[in-house]
């Protein structure tokens, strides 16, 4: 987005130049269509390479520092997104889909280590640490959900060629880990203002995982200005969500939506049928709903983060100038030249609020248009096999977009990839879409399947790719708690250039055995084997005499055995009793 | 030439026939190799293309979990033009794999080992049926016509063993071994089949002038099926490039990673399996196949055949991964002892509860994968039924053929009730 992209120059400049304070943070405000509200939070920290290998940090969080060295990590990213990115409504990714990641959590790294040993013995290193500094079960990426992708991710951070060589990259994701307020609290602990002022006093649990998409995202790379040898270490912490605004506006005693009284539903009056009990709804998209700061996250924002003492105005709001916006006194606005944006300098004793009331108006903040829609959905029906299909449109009319397609499957998803099928407009070409193609296949319950693939859609075009798989059956212990929900497969991930679009997580329901009788499954099967087994041998040891040569076993001749058997032993039993007596 | 001409109007008759199901119904080879009876995780052809795609994009189709087959199939389906464009290769190689077997089938009638071996003649001997019944009882199988449709590999295999065993009975011991060692190198199990089969390849070796004993003959024989099973694994190698395809093709078969349902006993037991006493269970359950061997071969020592025959119904029942393919073997080498079927008690059960399973399967299978209205333990039923009908098939089987020996032992008891003590 243009304005973002300004905003980023904005602050990396600022960096550079204001070297008196090394914490930016600002937030900016996008409304939406219809009655929705993109919030973006964007925390950044720097620190010096060497006051970073003194164990000297200020702004940068000990926490975190203190596991990238123990993990000889050079660049982190991790994220945590829930929700769904609407690109037909609200037009291109925040930031250009660099600080989103897939639904769960999704985390990459590039890690130095002299061997792919020693750098999967880091890897665990860290997701292990860092799954207990976010209390999220980062720890469940093992080697069956890390890949190590070859032409989808590349560094941006500044890493000197000697290091270059060393360095691996992987990537791991977690689509099942659901992200709620125990992963906002450490992520707040790691800010400077800690949540206590700026605008992370904004930041609360109950509007944040209410959102209708939102993604935290937590990023670490060095930096080496041109001009100057010593490099620095930058943390940024971003926040993006997408607030409902008759959602958030309703309060947190009372959360249950009520129906609305008659008396304050809007109607459309020229409608022949309006009348007391007949309504037909007022088309609203010309009117800007009314909200307030405090009603949307639940709290006013509590002065100033005095720690950040560059200069930049901390608020921004992207509506037209047209659009009446009242804020609290002690803040000052400026507009920008654009037309689109308004930035609010605040005081640091005092709360801040900002008011817009309901207003008449048409002109709205242009959107951008993303470079390509994708969709993933799951065809076929049984849960024997099923296929995925995905749908991927170049809305351009001009130009052809070029990008890498990354797919990393779960084990028990058994590709067929002679089965890969594109098609372009409905007819199909295979050779012309897809230009290049890297396959690791899977290993049972060693590896999960790496996808990418390399495609070039002509201007205006849709391409639907196919591919067929079959689904495993597992073992009993392989499976949750809830196991007919299902198996997350980690979303899609498409780069183009700086830009990522990730597709949705799909879910993949397996086949499930009887979970209430592995005794009676093993009894069973040993009856029936101990059966056949013993007809066999039965037959095979034992040998063949006539009906009358046989023993007779009925009651009459069992009687007779045992008589006899008694009347001897007594026999025996006398003789040796009249020995004795001899003797 | 009256032979001549029965034999190519019966082949003709079945090849005619697989060639109208293949033709006339377009869908129905992609539906029969996707149904588990017939294809399992090491035989479906589904993975085999999988396999010649990869190996034919320089991927080693056994650096992942889907291809489980011999190597020596990728160059040979290579070859062929792609399944995908043009099918019809496939198909006639299918056929012509039926026919061969048919073929080796006819030639092991018609040296009547089964009826007379070199130590022992039934009395009832002109029962038996001739060879082109026995041809036509093999081609006419509905389990055949299904699985030349649904193209597994275990057709090359059965194929093998078919050959294996006419040329044993015709004498040719060395052919033998390698037809034997080529299907223990495509399925593991036909190994287990070495000591009746060299035990027919000596009762049949024609006359020579110093007979050698049996124990170097067997001897001389194993030492061929290693050498072989050593060249084919070298071949394999080279094709592959490494070592790595033996824990994906016969370390599958020892370990069962692959829990796909098939009509066998092993998938269920070792899902419902805690992982602490998997490795035990798995050395019980090859313990348990091993162990047939080697008292059938001593108590039947005068009918390797029937050995052989007894072994492929009970390989047919416990294998890792059996299919309907490896019953249709079993109940092709079981018409040559028509001579015994009269002294058979438990015909009609064994039949019908075979034809039990084989029609309910498929529809508990539906009910549980798509339906939904059922769970696993219903198609887990239906493998146990199918499993208890083909060994009770088996032991009446071997009942019959003892009750045949006894009554040459003790002429007196034809006709008469017996008891086993």
């Amino acid at each position: 987005m243009r304005q973002f992209h300004s905003l980023l120059l904005c602050l990396s400049c600022l960096s550079f130049t204001l070297a008196s304070s090394d914490y930016h943070e600002q937030l900016l405000l996008k409304p939406l269509h219809p009655s929705l509200l993109l919030a973006s939070f964007n925390f950044q920290s720097n620190t010096t390479l060497a006051s970073f290998e003194q164990q000297n940090f200020r702004y940068f969080p000990r926490s975190l520092g203190q596991i990238l060295q123990h993990a000889n990590t050079r660049e982190l990213h991790l994220r945590f997104s829930l929700g769904r990115w609407d690109a037909e409504s609200w037009g291109a990714r925040p930031w250009g889909g660099a600080r989103e990641g897939g639904t769960g959590v999704e985390l990459w790294a590039w890690v130095e280590a002299e061997t792919d040993e020693v750098a999967d013995g880091r890897w665990l290193t860290l997701t292990n640490a860092l799954s207990g500094l976010f209390c999220a079960s980062l720890n469940f990426i093992d080697s069956t959900r890390t890949t190590r992708p070859i032409m989808s991710f590349q560094p941006s951070g500044d890493h000197k060629n000697s290091t270059f060589e060393s360095l691996h990259l992987l990537h791991g994701t977690l689509p099942r880990e659901v992200v709620c307020t125990e992963n906002l609290t450490p992520f707040l602990k790691l800010l400077p203002c800690k949540g206590k002022a700026g605008i992370s006093s904004l930041l609360d649990g109950h509007k944040l995982f209410d959102a209708s998409w939102q993604s935290m995202s937590i990023d670490v790379r060095p930096i080496c200005p041109l001009a100057s040898n010593d490099c620095q270490l930058q943390i940024t912490q971003t926040i993006d969500m997408v607030l409902d605004i008759q959602r958030s506006k309703r309060p947190r005693d009372n959360p249950i939506p009520r129906p609305v009284p008659n008396e304050e539903l809007k109607c459309d009056t020229s409608k022949p049928y309006h009348t007391e009990d007949t309504c037909y709804p007022l088309d609203t998209a010309a009117r800007e709903e009314e909200w307030t700061l405090s009603q949307i996250f639940g709290h006013p924002l509590k002065g100033a983060c005095p720690l950040a003492t560059d200069g930049i105005d901390p608020v921004c709001i992207s509506v037209p100038h047209a659009r009446q916006v009242f804020s609290s006194e002690g803040s000052h606005e400026h507009k920008d030249s654009s037309g689109f944006m308004r930035c609010y300098h605040l005081d640091s004793e005092k709360d801040f609020e900002l008011v817009l009331p309901q207003q008449e108006i048409s002109e709205k903040a242009p959107l951008e248009q993303p470079l390509l829609y994708a969709e993933r959905s799951f065809i076929g029906y049984g849960q024997e096999r099923g296929g995925v299909q995905a749908i991927l449109t170049n809305p351009s009319l001009t130009e052809a977009v070029d990008f890498i397609y990354m797919e990393s499957l779960p084990w028990f998803m058994k590709l067929y990839l002679h089965t890969l099928n594109a098609k372009i407009n409905g007819l199909d070409t295979h050779q012309d879409v897809i230009q290049e193609m890297y396959y690791r296949p899977a290993l049972d319950r060693k590896r999960g399947t790496q996808l990418e693939i390399r495609i070039l859609i002509p201007a205006n075009s849709t391409v639907v790719l196919t591919y067929d798989f079959e689904k495993a059956i597992l073992r009993y212990t392989e499976y949750p708690p809830d196991a007919n929900r299902g198996f997350d497969v980690a979303p899609a991930v498409i780069t183009i250039g700086n830009v990522s679009i990730r597709t949705t997580s799909l879910l993949l329901p397996l086949p499930t055995p009887d979970f209430s009788m592995p005794y009676n499954v093993i009894i069973l099967t040993s009856t029936v084997m101990a059966l056949s087994f013993g007809f066999i041998f039965n037959l095979l040891v034992r040998r063949f005499v006539a009906v009358d040569e046989a023993d007779q076993w009925d009651v009459r001749s069992v009687r007779l055995k045992v008589a006899a058997l008694i009347k001897g032993k007594l026999k025996r039993f006398r003789k040796r009793v009249k020995m004795e007596k001899k003797e | 030439m009256n032979i001549d001409r029965r034999k190519a109007t019966l082949f003709g008759a079945a090849a005619a026939v697989r060639l109208l199901l293949f033709t006339s119904f377009p869908g129905l080879p992609d539906l029969l190799t996707a149904r588990v009876e017939i294809s399992t995780p090491v035989t479906s052809f589904k993975r085999l293309q999988e396999g010649v795609f990869l190996y034919n994009h320089n991927v080693s189709p056994y650096d992942g979990g889907v291809y489980h087959q011999a190597p020596l199939l990728l160059p040979l389906f290579s070859l062929l033009p792609s399944s995908a464009t043009y099918p019809a290769f496939t198909y006639l190689l299918y056929i012509i794999l039926d026919l061969l077997s048919a073929n080796a089938l006819m030639c092991i009638a018609q040296s009547g080992e089964a009826v007379s071996s070199k130590l022992f003649t039934s009395p009832r001997k002109d029962k038996r049926w001739s060879n082109f019944a026995i041809a036509a009882a093999f081609l006419f199988n509905p389990f055949t016509i299904a699985s030349c449709i649904g193209r597994p590999t275990s057709v090359f295999t059965n194929c093998a063993i078919l050959h294996a065993i006419s040329k044993a009975v015709n004498g040719n011991s060395f052919t033998a071994m390698f037809a034997l060692s080529f299907a223990a190198y495509l399925s593991m199990y036909p190994i287990l089949l070495f000591p009746p089969l060299a035990l027919l390849c000596y009762d049949r070796r024609p006359p020579l002038k110093n007979p050698e004993s049996i124990y170097s003959f067997v001897l001389g024989n194993a030492v061929a099926v290693g050498g072989s099973l050593y060249s084919l694994l070298h071949m394999s190698s080279l094709i592959t490039g490494s070592w790595e395809f033996l824990s994906s093709t016969y370390g599958v078969q020892l370990l069962l990673p692959d829990l796909t349902p098939n009509v066998g006993l092993w998938w269920y037991f070792f899902i419902e399996m805690f992982d602490s006493f998997r490795n035990f269970f798995l050395g019980v359950f090859w313990i348990h196949l091993s162990s047939y061997v080697a008292g059938l071969t001593i108590r039947l020592r005068r009918q390797p055949l029937f050995v052989l025959t007894l072994l492929l119904g009970i390989f047919a029942i416990f294998k890792p991964y059996p299919s309907i393919s490896d019953t249709s073997l079993f109940l092709a080498m079981l018409p040559l002892y028509r001579h015994v079927f009269p002294l058979m008690r438990y015909t009609f059960l064994a039949s019908s509860t075979v034809l039990y399973a084989t029609l309910l399967g498929p529809a508990f299978y539906y009910l549980w994968i798509y339906a939904g209205s059922g769970n696993a333990n219903f198609f887990y039923a239906i493998t146990l039924v199918w499993s208890l009908g083909l060994s009770l098939l088996t032991s009446d089987a071997l009942f019959a053929v003892l009750r045949d020996e006894l009554e040459v032992e003790r002429p007196e008891m034809k006709g008469m009730e017996i008891r086993q003590i």
